[in-house]
C-alpha cells in the first residue's frame, strides 16, 4: 500500500460491529469515488469521515445509507450483507447537508413522517407522543406547528436531527451538517450533537471536510483521500502518529522537511536534508535506505531559544495568541515553517521580536519521518 | 423621471393593449347583450333582458362546453403527468432537452393542418376501415365528442406537460431520497412528497387548458362536425351566420360570467389544497 501499510486497526478491539464496509469499491462510469474501504463501526461510537471534497467520504456515507450501490465488496448492517438492500428498508437514518426537510409539512409532520411510514401502522397517539418527546430532545418543544420556511438554520438542522433520532435507527448518518451554520452556532451544535450521541447511544457516522469538527466531536477519524482510507485512528493517534504526510497535514498544522534515509539504527533513522543537513527522526513508517521521505515536526515541538545548538533562523512575524505565541521563522535552506512557544518558557527565557536572530531545535523522537506524499 | 412614473411608463403598453383589446370590447358585448337585433342584422340599442332571457335555446353548446372541456382537462392531466415525470426525473439528462423539444414539435405545425390530420384518420378510410378489416364494423369516430375529446387532447398536451414538468424538475431530489431514508416505499414516496410538492404546476396546466378549452372553436368545428360543438361555435353562427349580434353578446356574456364562476371556484380549491397540504401527505 502506498502509505507504507499502516493504516490503523479497521476495527477497535472487543467491540460488537454495528456496520462494516469490505473491501467497497465504487464507481460512477470511469471515475473510481470510493476504492477498497476496509472499515468496522462498533456499536454507540462517533465515527467521522474527514477529506476534502470528492475524497469519496459521502459515496462511503451513501453506501452505508442505501442510496448507492458498491460496485464492489459488501456492505454489513448488523452482521447482515445490504449490498443491494433499499434505503427504505434500512435501519439507518441520515441527516442531509441541506437537512432536505419537506416544504409542505410543520415541524410535527416531518418528524413524524418516518414514524408514518411503519407497517403495521402506529396508533396515532402513540406516534404524537414520540414527537413531543423528540422535539423536547432537540428542545424545539413550542414550534411543533411551524412551517419549515419559518425556521432558522440551527432550527431546521434540529428538526432534520429529531426526524432521523425519533426512529431510533442503527447508524445515524450526518452529511456535513454543519456546512449551512455559522461558526458559533456550529461550535454550539456540535456540543449538542455530542451530548445527543452520549444521551441516545445511538451510533454515529459523520462526513466531513472540517478538521476542527472531526477532531472534537469522534472517538475515531477515518481520514480519506482520492477514494481510499488513508488511514484510522482516534483523534489522539491520528495528531501524534501519522502514518502520511497527508494526514499530519491535514490533522493539525505541521512543518515538513523532505530528504532520504542514510542510516537507520535502534529506533532511530538519519535524514539527508535536501538542503544538505542531516538530521536524526523517529520512523513513522517503514522505511528502506535511500528512500525518499519527509520529517513532520509539530510547531509546539520545536523549542526556540538563544543557545548554542539547532539550526540558525530569523523571526519574520510573531503572533501572540495567550498561552502560546506563534512564530513564523525562516531559515536560510529550510525555508519558512512554524514555532509555537508556551508562554512559560517566554517568561522564563524572554520571547522574541521580528528581525531577531534564534535558534530552533527538536528532539529526534518528535520528528516523525513520513511518506512524503 | 421617478420611481413612480418609471412604474407608470413600463406598464402603458400593456395597460393600453389591455384596455384597447379586452375592457372596451367585453364592455361594448356586454351592452349590446341587451339590445335588440336590427332588421338588417347588427344591433339596436335598447335595454331588454330578452336576449338572456332566450339563453336556454343554446343549452346544448354550454353542456358541450362544460362537460368536455372538463373532461378534456382531466384526461390531458392523466396523460400529461406520467410524460412530464418521465420527463423531469427518470429520463436520462443527456436526452432532456431532444425529448422536451419533441414535446412541441406539433406546435411547429398549424393546429388546423393537425386538425385536418385526425380528420382523415377518424375518418371513414382511417381508423374505422381498419377496425373494419379486424372485423369490428359500423363503427364511428369522427364527429362525436369522442373525436373531439382526442383533438382538445392532442392540441393542449405540451401546455400540460410543461407546467408539470417545471415543478417536477425543480424539486429537490433529495427529499426523495430523505422520504426513502425514513422508510417509505417508492410509491408512497410519491404520494407524501411528489404529487404534493408538484401541484402547482397541476393547478397551473389544468387551468391554462381548461379556460382555453372553454374558449375552443376550432376542434369541435372541425372533428365534432356541426354535431359536437361548443359555445365558441354557437357564437361564431350567432355573429357571422344569423347576425344576430345582440344574442351572440348575451351568450358571450354567459360565456364569460360561466368562466368566471368556475375559475373562482377552482382557485379557492387549488388555495385549499394548498394551505391543508398536510391533509395531502398523511394520506
Amino acid at each position: 500500500m502506498e502509505n507504507g501499510g499502516y493504516v490503523g486497526d479497521s476495527s477497535p478491539a472487543n467491540k460488537k460491529a454495528i456496520a462494516e464496509l469490505r473491501g467497497v469499491s465504487k464507481s460512477f462510469g470511469d471515475v473510481l469515488a470510493a476504492s477498497d474501504l476496509n472499515l468496522s463501526i462498533s456499536a454507540g461510537e462517533f465515527l467521522s469521515f474527514l477529506g476534502p471534497s470528492g475524497c469519496g467520504k459521502t459515496t462511503a456515507l451513501r453506501m452505508l445509507a442505501g442510496f448507492e450501490t458498491p460496485t464492489e465488496g459488501e456492505v454489513l448492517l448488523d452482521g447482515e450483507v445490504v449490498n443491494t438492500l433499499d434505503a427504505h428498508h434500512r435501519p439507518v437514518n441520515m441527516v442531509f447537508q441541506q437537512y432536505a426537510l419537506f416544504p409542505h409539512m410543520t415541524v410535527a409532520q416531518n418528524i413524524g413522517y418516518g414514524l408514518r411510514q411503519r407497517r403495521p401502522r402506529l396508533p396515532k397517539a402513540q406516534i404524537a407522543e414520540k414527537v413531543t418527546k423528540a422535539l423536547e430532545i432537540v428542545r424545539l418543544s413550542d414550534f411543533e406547528d411551524r412551517k419549515i420556511w419559518e425556521m432558522s438554520g440551527g432550527q431546521q438542522q434540529r428538526v432534520a436531527l429529531a426526524r432521523a433520532i425519533i426512529n431510533e435507527p442503527k447508524l445515524l448518518l450526518l452529511d456535513e451538517p454543519m456546512a449551512a451554520l455559522d461558526r458559533k452556532l456550529r461550535k454550539e451544535m456540535q456540543i449538542e450533537l455530542q451530548d445527543l450521541q452520549r444521551q441516545l447511544g445511538i451510533t454515529f457516522v459523520l462526513v466531513t471536510h472540517d478538521q476542527e469538527e472531526a477532531l472534537s466531536m469522534s472517538d475515531r477519524i477515518c481520514i480519506m483521500r482520492e477514494g481510499r482510507i488513508v488511514q484510522i485512528g482516534s483523534p489522539q493517534e491520528l495528531y501524534d502518529r501519522p502514518n502520511s504526510r497527508y494526514v499530519a497535514g491535514f490533522v493539525g498544522t505541521s512543518n515538513f522537511f523532505s530528504g532520504n534515509v542514510t542510516d537507520q539504527n535502534g529506533g532511530l533513522a538519519t535524514i539527508l536534508l535536501d538542503n544538505g543537513m542531516s538530521v536524526q527522526g523517529t520512523p513513522g513508517v517503514e522505511l528502506a535506505e535511500g528512500q525518499d521521505v519527509c520529517i513532520s515536526v509539530r510547531p509546539e515541538q520545536m523549542k526556540l531559544h538563544r543557545q548554542s545548538d539547532g539550526v540558525k533562523v530569523e523571526v519574520h512575524n510573531r503572533i501572540f495568541l495567550g498561552e502560546h505565541t506563534e512564530y513564523l521563522v525562516n531559515h536560510e535552506t529550510l525555508g519558512d515553517f512554524l514555532v509555537l512557544s508556551p508562554r512559560q518558557s517566554e517568561l522564563n527565557e524572554g520571547g522574541f521580536e521580528v528581525g531577531d536572530q534564534a535558534r530552533v531545535s527538536w528532539d529526534a523522537s518528535a520528528a516523525l519521518i513520513l511518506n512524503p506524499n | 423621471m421617478t420611481h413612480r412614473t418609471r412604474n407608470w411608463l413600463l406598464l402603458a403598453p400593456a395597460g393600453t393593449w389591455f384596455l384597447v383589446m379586452l375592457i372596451i370590447p367585453l364592455s361594448v358585448v356586454f351592452i349590446f347583450s341587451f339590445g335588440e337585433r336590427a332588421p338588417s342584422g347588427g344591433v339596436v340599442p335598447a335595454f331588454t333582458f330578452e336576449q338572456y332571457a332566450n339563453l336556454p335555446a343554446r343549452w346544448t353548446a354550454f353542456k358541450n362546453t362544460m362537460t368536455l372541456a372538463p373532461i378534456g382537462t382531466l384526461l390531458a392531466l392523466l396523460i400529461a403527468y406520467p410524460l412530464a415525470y418521465f420527463l423531469a426525473v427518470k429520463a436520462n439528462p443527456k436526452w432532456k432537452t431532444i425529448l422536451l423539444v419533441l414535446v412541441i414539435v406539433p406546435f411547429w405545425t398549424s393546429i388546423l393542418i393537425r386538425s385536418y390530420a385526425w380528420i382523415f384518420l377518424l375518418g371513414g378510410r382511417g381508423i374505422p376501415a381498419l377496425l373494419e378489416w379486424v372485423g369490428l364494423e359500423g363503427i364511428r369516430l369522427i364527429n362525436t365528442p369522442f373525436a373531439v375529446l382526442v383533438g382538445i387532447i392532442y392540441g393542449y398536451l405540451p401546455l400540460m406537460v410543461f407546467p408539470i414538468y417545471v415543478s417536477l424538475d425543480k424539486l429537490d431530489k433529495r427529499l426523495l431520497e430523505a422520504s426513502s431514508d425514513l422508510g417509505a416505499k417508492p410509491w408512497r414516496t410519491f404520494l407524501q412528497i411528489t404529487l404534493p410538492l408538484s401541484i402547482p404546476g397541476i393547478a397551473t396546466g389544468c387551468m391554462l387548458v381548461f379556460i382555453l378549452l372553454m374558449g375552443e372553436y376550432l376542434i369541435p368545428a372541425l372533428l365534432g362536425g356541426g354535431k359536437v360543438f361548443f359555445v365558441g361555435n354557437a357564437l361564431v353562427d350567432l355573429f357571422l351566420q344569423s347576425r344576430n349580434w345582440a344574442y351572440g353578446s348575451a351568450v358571450a356574456v354567459a360565456l364569460v360570467a360561466v368562466m368566471l364562476i368556475t375559475v373562482t371556484f377552482y382557485m379557492r380549491l387549488i388555495s385549499r389544497l394548498g394551505a391543508s397540504r398536510e391533509d395531502v401527505s398523511i394520506m
